[in-house]
């Protein structure tokens, strides 16, 4: 308990309104579900009445709480995709693979002094990671994650989504600027310049794809992309889809962009004097936007969460309820004949496996192949975890393209840097969008 | 809350305002400007800001400090300020013997430290009239090779590093750490040798060595190339290297490069074809010149070089003859009174020592050239008009080790 009270007395006054505000939020999404559970009707009647209420709170909780996992698994997708193309091993000592790493990581971080140096301007200088990171955040509500699985539906989702994303460079100026420090000053004016010029070919070659869509919601649009994986915008935009990505990539500042925090240049940029939670946040910031642009890029030209090809739907109906008094000695005597079956060939196989070690290995067996049955019929049956798995393999394979980017890559100059922004993108941005335009003119939408 | 400064006298106390006491954390140095370099360097123009890198910063190869005067990004003028490493390595060997006078000069180069003892036991033995041994003189080239090529892999990964490129660095240290075990097996250490003696080296070459080399050997020409790829293809890379710190070859030898640097500005000058010493007259090899003179001419030229030694590694394993390693020596040395001075190629360029012995068993005056000292001095003119990050590629291309600059 010490331990904790201490790790909360370091925390600053946004890291503390983050923690009071995530469990408070959990507890209400969590004591909203108990109260249907437990008095049924009623509630249901209330929640219905006020559906945009409770589905705010319910997508706020959840954007929140997903943000971290997302970040955990972010970063340890970058720290071992890297040691492999390195030819290292990476981390392997905490959790199986290393994977408990970035947890460590986090509270590592939570537990490290809480520094502002004389001379920063400490306003500004606490306000800047939390600028940045709910900017991050504040995108993921419009992102569809499957079919029925989004926080809103806006009409115009994606010129929001753009509004939030291009917030987080002011808090990287924020933190540049009061920091007190050359090197931060460097960084935050340099993400400044990079991200209002990438802003521009970013948003000029989604506007070709608008053209063919005619609508900004983001549901919509993928739901245009349903059907074979020829219907995906990526092979009527693949100019657009280009450009897009090279710009999310400067978006993200991520290499051969990573100009604001540009680590032998300028130390570590705008975020050479934040310690503790305040640099956590910029670095949680910066691996969630990974996932973000990944996603966006994912929903808008490569069909989000629809499969390549007609998926065949084949809903498996199950009703336990039918069965009646057997489900009682299904759900007792199940597990443990299930764990003795399982552990039977290993017991048998080998004369030095001691009886309840055998057993383990079935019981774990058992929950392994439950848990594998279960998904797999959720995949078969809803069509929103089928959904859902799409989208994420969609998603993480452009992370993965992003980390890998980052182990090849040199990083670019700021002059040649600013040069492919206004000289190339921007050109090729405009040529897309009248290309498209001229198309839809003749062709008819 | 604000306080004026009258209320506190003392600079020290962080309540001051600041806005007043700003001077406190510029690179200024805090006495009056002693030349007219120095009142002219730290007097600020219109809308420019000093930048302090150094002396721990990431990009400056060791304990460099490089105050930069900035016009935005745009470097207006660099004074690179030294002796952060100082150790007094020339008046320490004037107080030892000339065998642990060795010693010493592993740390001026400490990349590849052969290349720092060579030219120190060419003095003595020249202040000695020792004649070495042949296979001994075959040992120190193929040794002193594998350290050129390894610093040379090293060179080029930190170049990679230094523009933001994570995996070179790594793979070049597969083959560099490679290098450093079979040294190790024949010396006993990875980086600080002491291997060379006055009359030959310190041991023959073992069975270790040799199946390492052998092994090492049949994959190090693919291996080179195949990490070389991952870079002289990269556009971004190009671009980053390409026009930035050009040496015209006149400049060039005014002031005083040599090695890789001197070569990549089109002057053909190596000291092992320019001032034959050791076996280098009986081993077949080329001078690889590169006209440009750019950072991308030194990095491409640092490959070239690596291939030519590992043509002269290839052709000492074939000729080594047989006999002893050492000279007939006694323990006590008393080289008669002279001085002599010695010089090598390196793979920075050229190690020279210089030593006057005045008939005891110590040197009685010992300085030390070195060239990495020489190519730091042309910062002042190549730095300035470029961005800050041509200053990382120029420090990187120059490859200075900051061990000798410092002495």
């Amino acid at each position: 308990m010490t331990a904790l009270s201490r790790t909360w007395g370091r925390l600053t006054t946004p890291g503390k309104v983050v923690f009071t505000l995530l469990p408070i939020l959990v507890v209400l999404t969590v004591g909203l579900v108990v109260a249907i559970v437990i008095f049924g009707g009623p509630i249901w009647d209330v929640v219905l009445a006020n559906l945009g209420v409770v589905r705010f709170v319910a997508a706020a909780t959840i954007i929140l709480v997903i943000t971290i996992p997302i970040a955990f698994l972010n970063i340890f997708l970058e720290m071992k995709v890297i040691a492999f193309m390195n030819l290292r091993i990476g981390p392997d000592r905490v959790g199986p693979w290393g994977t408990l790493l970035s947890v460590v990581h986090g509270l590592k971080v939570l537990m490290k002094e809480d520094f502002t140096p004389t001379g920063a301007d400490s306003v500004v200088f606490t306000w800047a990671p939390v600028v940045t990171y709910a900017a991050a955040v504040m995108t993921v509500l419009v992102l569809p994650f499957a079919p029925g699985l989004y926080g809103q539906d806006f009409n115009i989702g994606l010129l929001y989504f753009f509004a939030m994303g291009g917030l987080g460079v002011v808090g990287l100026l924020m933190g540049g600027w009061s920091s007190f420090n050359k090197y931060s000053l460097l960084g935050g004016l340099r993400s400044a310049a990079q991200i209002i010029s990438y802003e521009i070919p970013l948003t000029l070659s989604a506007v070709g794809l608008l053209i063919l869509a005619g609508t900004m919601s983001l549901n919509t649009i993928v739901q245009q992309q349903s059907g074979w994986f020829t219907d995906w915008y990526v092979f009527r935009q693949p100019l657009g889809f280009v450009i897009f990505f090279i710009a999310a990539t400067a978006e993200g500042n991520r290499t051969p962009f990573d100009l604001t925090e540009a680590d032998s240049e300028i130390v570590a940029g705008f975020a050479t004097e934040y310690s503790g939670m305040r640099f956590g946040f910029f670095f949680f910031a910066e691996y969630v936007n990974v996932f973000i642009l990944s996603a966006l890029t994912v929903v808008l030209f490569l069909g989000g969460w629809n499969a390549p090809f007609p998926f065949p739907h084949l809903a498996v109906n199950l009703d336990p309820g039918g069965l009646g008094i057997p489900l009682l000695f299904l759900l007792t005597l199940g597990p443990a004949i299930a764990t003795i079956v399982l552990a039977a060939p290993f017991y048998l196989a080998r004369s030095s496996m001691r009886w309840w070690v055998a057993l383990i290995i079935g019981f774990a067996l058992f929950n392994v192949l439950t848990v594998g049955l279960i998904l797999t019929w959720g995949f078969i049956s809803f069509s929103w975890v089928a959904g859902l798995l799409w989208f994420l393999v969609k998603t993480f394979t452009f992370v993965f393209v992003f980390v890998w980017m980052r182990a090849t890559l040199p990083r670019v100059r700021i002059d040649q840097l600013m040069g492919f922004a206004w000289k190339w993108l921007l050109p090729a941005a405009l040529l897309n969008l009248f290309v498209t335009a001229a198309a839809v003119v003749v062709v008819g939408s | 809350m604000a306080t004026t400064p009258h209320q506190h006298a003392s600079a020290d106390d962080p309540r001051v305002l600041l806005d007043d006491h700003m001077g406190l954390y510029e690179p200024i140095p805090p006495y009056p400007p002693r030349t007219e370099r120095e009142q002219e360097f730290y007097t600020l123009g219109d809308g420019e800001m000093f930048l302090n890198a150094g002396p721990h910063h990431l990009a400056t190869h060791g304990v460099l400090r490089v105050v930069m005067k900035l016009d935005g990004e745009r470097i207006v003028d660099v004074d690179p300020v030294l002796g952060y490493l100082h150790r007094g390595v020339e008046k320490l060997c004037e107080n030892a013997d000339f065998h642990q006078t060795i010693a010493y000069m592993d740390p001026l180069e400490y990349v590849a430290s052969l290349f720092c003892e060579w030219p120190a036991v060419m003095a003595y033995e020249k202040l000695l009239d020792v004649e070495v041994p042949r296979r001994a003189e075959y040992i120190r080239v193929l040794t002193g090779e594998l350290n050129r090529v390894s610093s040379h892999l090293l060179a080029m990964g930190f170049h990679a590093l230094d523009l933001g490129g994570i995996t070179p660095i790594l793979y070049s240290f597969i083959e560099r750490d490679e290098i450093v075990e079979m040294l190790a097996a024949i010396t006993g250490q990875r980086m600080l040798f002491n291997y060379f003696r006055i009359g030959g080296v310190n041991g023959d070459l073992n069975h270790d060595f040799m199946s390492r080399l052998g092994d090492w050997m049949s994959r190090a020409g693919q291996q080179v190339a195949a990490n070389a790829a991952l870079l002289n293809e990269n556009e971004i890379f190009v671009q980053r290297n390409r026009g930035v710190g050009t040496m015209d070859r006149v400049t060039a030898i005014k002031h005083c490069w040599t090695g890789p640097n001197l070569r990549a500005s089109g002057v053909p000058f190596d000291l092992r074809r320019a001032h034959p010493y050791s076996v280098y007259p009986e081993l077949d090899f080329d001078i690889p010149t590169r006209a440009e003179g750019d950072s991308l001419a030194r990095y491409l030229l640092r490959i070239d070089e690596v291939k030519q030694s590992l043509r002269i590694i290839d052709q000492c394993l074939h000729q080594m003859p047989d006999g002893p390693v050492m000279a007939k020596l006694p323990r006590l040395l008393r080289p008669r009174p002279g001085r002599a001075f010695a010089a090598i190629e390196g793979p920075r360029g050229e190690y020279g020592i210089y030593a006057v012995s005045d008939g005891t068993d110590q040197p009685f005056r010992f300085r030390i050239h070195d060239p990495s000292f020489l190519h730091l001095q042309s910062f002042t003119t190549l730095a300035p008009g470029g961005l800050i990050a041509d200053w990382m590629t120029l420090n990187a291309s120059l490859d200075p080790i900051m061990g000798g600059i410092d002495k």
